[in-house]
């Protein structure tokens, strides 16, 4: 169809130059004479997050998105600088706090590599379980917020009410919810009994049979399979050169994982499988999620059948953290040097580097980097060329959340 | 390990649609129901699920290890006939790092989950209404419980309610006292005096003698009976040669 | 001479006028009372009740009480909740609807400066007018409006009417959202319209004529959803698009565009564009049932007399609707393109052998 070029003079807004928009200065016109349009969503948009996306779009295709996070930037890195190095532990826990024994485990890990304590081999399975049921919480939290941006509201419902599940097992674990600032430098703060072990074994059941349900409602849902196969395709190729992390990459075919490559607490001990799959797009990068669920699943199955007897916190540090946290932990010096620890988050890879000077008893520099903030450039890649409406679709695939990102 | 290819011919979407309807159908004739009345039920939370804090009065020797420790600053301690501290909820995260700290077991955590205030001044719970658990209106009229097997996870319902109680934990630590490890590096500055708030650091005259023979006068600090080993002389000390040492 | 009017009135209403066995006593006293009895007269005079009272406009201000009600209730249940309680507590929320109705009167009414001022405020009146039309030729047994051969005909007229008014609320809106929604919901209106209507069709060659009496006679012994199940699924279907219920929620998707061409309203005018498309379910809902699960054929209690059928009528298209709103817990939202695309490719296709089925059987019959 031969296209028909109609000359009509188009004012680009004025409004747009107040907004403080991340874009060239030019950008604005250079967009309204070529016919594009510009169209902002977020932050207030209920498809957007906190964050803003400057959206060119060509009729309904998308030419171009530009980020403007930060909305919800907390600076944790200068805070971090003014605590202790045992209150950064709350701290740290805040980016994603449905993930937050990821991100403990890798802020305590970072504290050990430099004070050289050996984790007694209890409290690494114990780790371990406390990091995987954090991962099925986080995979199944953005399931939910998938769901809902595709507009399906039992598959909301769904993944929250399994979640359920998840903080109770946190909560007889740890003592709350999540953010439980349980892990803390030479292993856990408080033992866990058999009993709270086997119910969690019991629960890791339980949630598979109702995973079923949800499989059935949301996951093989045509209309879900029809919304998200064959949009926002990152290849191989793209996925290595964009820098994206964690299932994200493995949903575009590498084999990566950091559990794998630099294994810590106990995932050497257990057997699973790396999930990945050959499409890139984004039914895939769900459907590695979903998989990798199951897989979480059959390690804290592991862990506990073959739970250690033993101490839960190093004899480097104390017999009884009751009572002796403050005299152990509060004055706590790490020898000067830099530290730098990466962990799998949920969302991908973690890294946590601390820089110390050796005399004070506050960090010198703590460097987060979190996976949101890795894979922001293959996320606004993988929009160039979709559907306006396909903006949501690739925004839940992904599970973008910005407070992890922005930290 | 790859995951299953999703087959894209009409029969299988076929099979999807009457899978997601068949899967509707039974929700909505025997549904599955996880959801909790709130005031009218109370959930029933594991013993160690972190909540209200309590002090108790008689065990606390104002060591100040609970303000120190909390990432958040929520807690001050305040004079009364010693120092004693309060939360400020505002503020508070309820990471128990204060309930971890406490070497006599002075604070201790309740089952008293959910708490509601009237303003934002009453969130600052003072020290003398720490002591006991606040007067809170009960609505509820039954208890539930998860109860999870391998099969399935339900909620059971039961009529007894759950009574609000403290559950205090008592560290296995000895009774302390402060002691001077190297009373010749002691600089005379008397801070660990100022600081100790049972007056139990006491500076005596006495003389300095180098070789056996009499140099010159001087001070040695003497810790008392009144001692209660809050360690707080031990962390003011520039020179850091107190320490803590248990006693019979 | 007001007598004499009020009697000729009064001729004429009871000349026509809806027996009913079980309250006659009762309307026997009241006639007795005058100026009340003409009031009684005209409530039961035949057109009158079928427009106003059964199957018109009392029973649907009833029935969206009911249905925003029990869609919510519905879809908690099969989400794992419980749904709207706490107002009326004893009967489980039912009267949640009612008190968001009354919310929504109080509330102030915000219409924004960009807006076109006029037709921003009476659109949302005047799209009563497509909802309300049809109503008068949906006959109930005896109660009928007006009585006319063409009545399916008319009715599937007046239902296309109702497109043009969202998309004017869309363009009155001024915003971009509003836009947008509009646009989809006019590119909907060209997907669903065509299918739809040969479904109509089909049925219409079916029973041979477009008068509902003639379809509902012809289906008392097997109902046209069994004659001719094709018609019967693509009708379904295409009641879902034009009332842009959930796999097609495509004008209103609130994640993409913010409710579309409602993005801008509030207060009693958001209550009122609301209830559109609860309202075009429930007139889509009754020409199904009058030609797929045969109209009133149904019970008769002879205390009901007259009653029977338009009660009968009700209660189909009520249960009906119930068992259409467990699809809003059931599917995602499609895009645009994939409706569009599966519209003219699949729905075309097969209410085109909805219509072979139709003429075929309409020539054995």
């Amino acid at each position: 169809m031969e296209e028909i070029k109609i000359e009509v003079p188009v004012e680009p807004p004025k409004e747009l130059e107040t907004l403080f928009l991340p874009i060239p200065k030019d950008y604005v016109e250079d967009t309204y004479r070529k016919d594009d349009f510009l169209i902002l969503v977020g932050p207030q948009h209920p498809g957007s997050g906190h964050m803003r996306l400057i959206v060119r779009v060509k009729g309904d295709i998308i030419q171009e998105v530009i980020p403007d996070p930060g909305y919800v930037h907390r600076s944790m890195e200068k805070l971090a600088e003014n605590r202790l190095y045992i209150q950064n532990i709350p701290l740290v826990e805040r980016p994603a706090i449905m993930d937050s024994a990821n991100f403990n485990l890798g802020y305590v890990r970072a504290i050990e590599s430099a004070m050289d304590i050996e984790v007694p081999e209890r409290a690494k399975f114990l780790r371990t379980i406390l990091a995987e049921l954090c991962r099925i919480g986080t995979h199944l939290y953005d399931a939910a917020i998938l769901a809902v941006f595709i507009g399906h509201t039992t598959g909301f419902m769904y993944p929250f009410g399994i979640r359920e599940l998840i903080c109770e097992a946190l909560a007889r674990m740890t003592g709350a919810r999540f953010t439980s600032s349980f892990i803390i430098p030479g292993g856990v703060r408080r033992d866990v009994e058999e009993k709270t072990l086997r119910w969690v074994y019991d629960a890791t059941f339980a949630i598979e049979k109702r995973l079923k349900s949800f499989e059935r409602i949301f996951i093989k849902n045509p209309t879900t399979i029809a919304r998200l196969r064959d949009v926002g395709v990152l290849s191989k190729e793209e996925a290595i050169r964009f820098g994206v992390v964690g299932p994200f990459l493995r949903a575009s075919g590498v084999e990566y994982d950091t559990r794998i490559v630099e294994p810590y607490e106990a995932y050497e001990e257990v057997t699973w499988d790396i999930v990945t799959a050959d499409e890139g797009d984004g039914y895939a990068r769900f459907l590695v999620r979903v998989n990798e669920v199951s897989q979480s699943l059959g390690i804290i199955r592991q862990c506990i059948t073959s739970m250690p007897e033993g101490r839960y916190v190093s004899e480097q540090i104390c017999d009884d953290v009751k009572g002796n946290f403050f005299d152990k932990f509060g004055n706590l010096v790490l020898p000067a040097g830099e530290y730098t620890t990466l962990t799998e988050a949920a969302r991908g890879t973690l890294l946590f580097t601390i820089v110390s000077d050796g005399e004070s008893n506050v960090p010198y520099r703590v460097r987060i980097v979190t996976p949101g903030w890795l894979y922001l450039r293959g996320f606004m890649e993988s929009l160039k060329g979709e559907r306006l409406a396909d903006l949501q679709a690739i925004y839940g695939s992904f599970g973008y959340f910005p407070p992890e990102a922005d930290r | 390990m790859k995951v299953e290819k999703i087959s894209r011919s009409p029969i299988a979407e076929l099979k999807r649609h009457v899978d997601v309807i068949q899967e509707a159908f039974k929700q909505a004739l025997i549904p599955d129901r996880v959801t909790v009345e709130y005031p009218r039920e109370r959930r029933i939370y594991p013993d160690n699920l972190r909540g209200f804090i309590v002090l108790d009065r008689s065990k606390c020797i104002s060591c100040f290890r609970c303000a120190q420790i909390c990432p958040a600053n929520a807690i001050q301690m305040s004079l009364y006939d010693n120092f004693y501290p309060g939360v400020d909820y505002t503020k508070c995260i309820f990471c128990h790092f204060c309930v971890d700290s406490c070497p006599t077991g002075a604070l201790a955590s309740s089952n008293l989950h959910d708490m509601a205030f009237r303003s934002l001044e009453e969130m600052k719970v003072k020290a003398t209404q720490m002591t006991r658990l606040p007067t809170i209106v009960r609505e509820d009229k039954q208890s539930v419980e998860y109860f999870v097997t391998k099969k399935d996870w339900k909620l059971q319902r039961k009529k007894e309610l759950e009574d609000i109680s403290v559950l205090r934990i008592i560290p296995r630590i000895k009774p302390r006292r402060a002691f001077c490890e190297e009373p010749e590096s002691c600089l005379g500055c008397r801070q660990c005096m100022e600081v100790c708030p049972h007056d139990a650091i006491v500076m005596e005259r006495c003389e300095i003698t180098l070789g056996g023979e009499v140099i010159g006068k001087g001070c040695i600090l003497k810790v008392t009976e009144k001692c209660v080993g809050c360690g707080l002389c031990v962390r003011q000390c520039p020179m850091q040669i107190l320490a803590l040492k248990e006693v019979e | 001479m007001i007598d004499e009017i009020l009697a000729t009135l009064m001729n004429v209403f009871r000349s026509n006028s809806m027996q009913i066995p079980l309250i006659q006593p009762i309307v026997d006293y009241l006639m007795q009372i005058p100026l009340i009895n003409i009031l009684v007269a005209l409530i039961l005079w035949r057109p009158f009740f079928a427009v106003v009272i059964m199957p018109g406009l009392a029973v649907l201000l009833l029935y969206l009480l009911y249905i925003v009600w029990f869609e919510r209730k519905l879809t908690a249940r099969i989400q794992w909740r419980v749904g709207p309680l706490e107002v009326a507590r004893p009967i489980r929320g039912a009267i949640q609807a009612l008190a968001d109705g009354l919310r929504y009167f109080f509330q102030e009414a915000i219409v924004h400066r960009d807006a076109h001022r006029p037709y921003f405020v009476q659109l949302p009146i005047l799209a009563f007018i497509p909802i309300l039309l049809p109503i008068a030729f949906i006959p109930a047994g005896n109660a009928v409006g007006i009585k006319t051969p063409y009545a399916i005909q008319l009715i599937v007229a007046f239902l296309a009417l109702i497109p043009i008014t969202i998309i004017a609320i869309g363009w009155a809106s001024n915003n971009r959202f509003a836009f947008v929604g509009s646009v989809r919901e006019a590119l909907m209106y060209v997907a669903y319209e065509i299918p739809f209507i040969i479904a109509v069709i089909s049925m219409i060659y079916l029973y041979g004529s477009g008068d509902p009496y003639v379809a509902v006679e012809k289906q008392s012994l097997v109902p046209g959803a069994i004659l001719n199940p094709i018609a019967f699924l693509v009708f379904l279907i295409t009641m879902l698009m034009a009332t842009s219920r959930l796999p097609f929620e495509i004008p209103e998707a609130d994640q993409e565009i913010a409710f579309g061409p409602f993005v801008e309203y509030s207060g009693m005018l958001f209550g009122l564009v609301m209830v559109l498309a609860y309202e075009k379910l429930y007139i889509m809902t009754l020409l199904f049932v009058i030609l797929f699960l045969g109209g009133w054929n149904g019970f008769y209690f002879e205390p009901l007399g007259d009653l029977n059928a338009p009660l009968c009528l009700f209660i189909k298209t009520v249960v009906v609707i119930s068992i259409i709103a467990i699809v809003r817990s059931m599917y995602a939202r499609y895009r645009i393109d994939q409706t569009l695309r599966y519209s003219f490719s699949w729905l075309i296709a097969f209410s085109m052998v909805a219509l072979g089925i139709g003429v075929v059987l309409g020539w054995i019959l």
